[in-house]
């Protein structure tokens, strides 16, 4: 996971989610891009961030969109986030015993009969899910994110507000971690747009 | 047999936010070894003089006997010279004896919180071989790295702009330090399994500056006799339990 | 040690290696081109495990050449930069990995504009404006963060470049002696002398 570094961070809101990472792609010590996309879109209300081995992030984006096609093909409808999070699970649990080295985060909004609720879930590089009610982090400043977020957030949070605490979390989080950071982006899904910002962050 | 090892971990954190004249000194009481908790209650922070607070954290047998030590220096000069140690000059005296134990050191983290003479709050922060700084806040220990970029951003209000035409207060006021301490433990023991059981506030009041509020404060209790010098006041709380 | 740079600027790619082909510690040859043009407008440097980086340069650019003999068009440079690197990424799970470490540059006749992509063995792709592999990428991304204008015409682009060669000549223990230097525009690859 230090090898390129990264990390990614999903908040949920009141009727609003929130995904956001840095764009830092380095080798080891020393940095190469400062604009690694490691964000990406699963429907037009679902999208999934995937912290570590950049050669696993692109492999497994790929992998992702076709079994996304796929199902979309077959289905005649969009994936929920619910059930694109168990497909994640699944794809990495093949590789049980040989992983893509990568923490997945999925954040969404899921279609009930009342509308839209948020979601959000990360898994390990095996695959095993983590459906959390409030926060969810990956990468190499996790263990920093994890303690901003825990002071930072509160619930039903609308999108705004949760704009400024998952890019106040992110920031901070990474200005301690020498692995992750050179900027950020952070999505905020609502149920009728996504709103995609692209932050300046520290150089260093 | 694999060889004998001197140096255990012992869990824990500590915390210090210095005001412009006052100084807060946290520790969490828990004291574990890997998975086992040895105990709920073992004060990681400690009072030296009426305005110098000493927090230790890592291997908790040396962090003892440091503390010990660092008291009897403190007596010795108390002799000597009739007067407590000035705040900087115990941090000085900090480093010389960690230095002294380059090569077999105390494997302890120190955050020194207290009153400088000038009357400003301060908190000064060691590495186990003595390395030291001034500085306005300071996390150590395992949860070290949940906590210093909170205080960054809450302290230090890094990433923060100042609304235009206004600029970021270099101290925060007492009360403010005290939620955001509690925030941080709160937070630590949320997701830190060291952390947690017990939390200890020491608040170091500069002389004459009145209780900013404190007199308000849930279950505080003074430390010192005379309400003339510098003031210590200790507030304990539990830690969530789930 | 193996070293190469690349930058883009306006309107091309630049691309330097080094053309040193060692064996332990001694110089085999002094005159390799390790920039291999896998078509009119792209060109490749590699470099790497001595053996897998010939063996899959040409494997890249027989595949390469295979496509635009079938569909009568070439690989744009995006298109050719993810099918060389999903080859690595599963070259990289397989019994025996290629260790090759890549810098894929091309002019992209359709957009009309400069592509540049830093590629590594483990099938990592990252598309720059500059980029470095080897030794040389210690002296060479610094440099390049401060000098290196995404506008600038080709002799400033050139200038910029001598700069890296210049740094690591001065600054490195084992520095490569001569460089092949390569340029893909709208007009196609060429060498330049520098």
């Amino acid at each position: 996971m230090e090898y390129n570094g990264g990390s990614v961070i999903a908040m949920v809101g009141k009727d609003c989610v929130a995904i956001a990472s840095d764009l830092r792609f380095g080798n080891q010590a020393l940095g190469i891009a400062s604009n690694f996309q490691r964000i990406f879109p699963v429907t037009d209300r679902t999208y999934v961030g995937l912290a570590g081995l950049g050669t696993d992030v692109t492999t497994l984006r790929e992998r992702f969109r076709y079994r996304v096609n796929m199902y979309t093909i077959k289905e005649e409808r969009d994936i929920e986030p619910q059930t694109f999070a168990h497909l994640v699970s699944s794809t990495l649990y093949e590789h049980r015993f040989g992983p893509y080295f990568v923490e997945p985060v999925i954040a969404g909004l899921e279609n009930t009969s009342s509308g839209s609720k948020p979601f959000i879930a990360a898994a390990d590089l095996i695959g095993c899910l983590n459906f959390a009610k409030d926060f969810v982090v990956a990468g190499t400043a996790s263990s920093k994110l994890y303690g901003l977020a825990e002071g930072l957030w509160e619930p039903d949070l609308g999108p705004e507000d949760l704009f400024e605490t998952i890019s106040q979390t992110l920031l901070n989080g990474v200005d301690r971690d020498a692995f992750s950071g050179w900027g950020a982006v952070v999505h905020v899904i609502t149920k009728d747009r996504v709103v995609t910002r692209t932050l300046k962050g520290r150089m260093d | 047999m694999s060889s004998f090892n001197p140096y255990t971990q012992n869990g824990g954190t500590i915390l210090a936010i210095a005001g412009a004249d006052f100084s807060v000194v946290a520790g969490d009481t828990r004291q574990s070894e890997g998975y086992n908790i040895q105990t709920r209650y073992a004060p990681k922070v400690f009072r030296l003089t009426d305005r110098a607070v000493l927090a230790v954290n890592g291997f908790a047998a040396d962090g003892n006997m440091f503390v010990k030590k660092v008291k009897q220096r403190l007596e010795w000069y108390r002799h000597a010279h009739a007067k407590d140690m000035p705040l900087r000059s115990i941090a000085r005296l900090i480093q010389t004896m960690l230095y002294s134990r380059r090569f077999f050191p105390y494997y302890v983290y120190n955050i020194l919180g207290g009153i400088e003479e000038d009357g400003s709050g301060a908190v000064y922060s060691f590495d186990p071989v003595g390395s030291y700084e001034r500085e306005t806040c300071r996390a150590a220990g395992p949860a070290q790295s949940l906590l210093q970029p909170f205080l960054d951003n809450q302290i230090y209000f890094k990433n923060q702009q100042p609304a235009p035409g206004m600029s970021h207060p270099t101290h925060l006021p007492l009360q403010a330090v005290l939620a955001l301490v509690i925030d941080s433990f709160t937070s630590a023991t949320e997701r830190h399994i060291e952390v947690g059981d017990g939390l200890e506030m020491y608040i170091i009041l500069g002389k004459g500056r009145g209780l900013q509020g404190l007199e308000g404060v849930k279950g505080v209790q003074e430390l010192t006799i005379s309400e003339d010098g510098e003031r210590i006041f200790v507030v304990r709380r539990e830690l969530k339990k789930d | 040690m193996e070293t190469s740079f690349a930058l883009t600027g306006k309107g091309y790619v630049i691309i330097a290696a080094d053309t040193t082909a060692a064996r332990s510690i001694v110089k085999m040859k002094v005159d390799e081109d390790k920039i291999k043009e896998l078509g009119t407008h792209l060109l490749m440097a590699y470099s790497g495990e001595p053996g897998d980086t010939v063996q899959f340069a040409e494997y890249v650019e027989r595949n390469i050449r295979l496509y635009q003999i079938r569909n009568l068009y070439p690989l744009r440079p995006p298109a050719a930069a993810s099918w060389i690197r999903r080859s690595l990424a599963q070259s990289l799970r397989s019994r025996n990995p290629y260790s090759v470490n890549l810098l894929l540059g091309g002019y992209d006749q359709a957009e009309n504009k400069p592509n540049l992509y830093w590629i590594d063995y483990l099938g990592s792709v990252v598309e720059v404006p500059f980029a470095a592999h080897g030794y040389g990428s210690y002296f060479a991304l610094s440099l390049l963060d401060r000098y290196h204008d995404p506008e600038a015409p080709l002799e400033e682009g050139l200038a910029t470049l001598k700069r890296c060669l210049d740094e690591v000549a001065k600054r490195l223990v084992v520095s490569p002696s001569k460089y092949m230097v390569k340029v893909v525009d709208k007009d196609g690859v060429r060498e330049v002398e520098i």
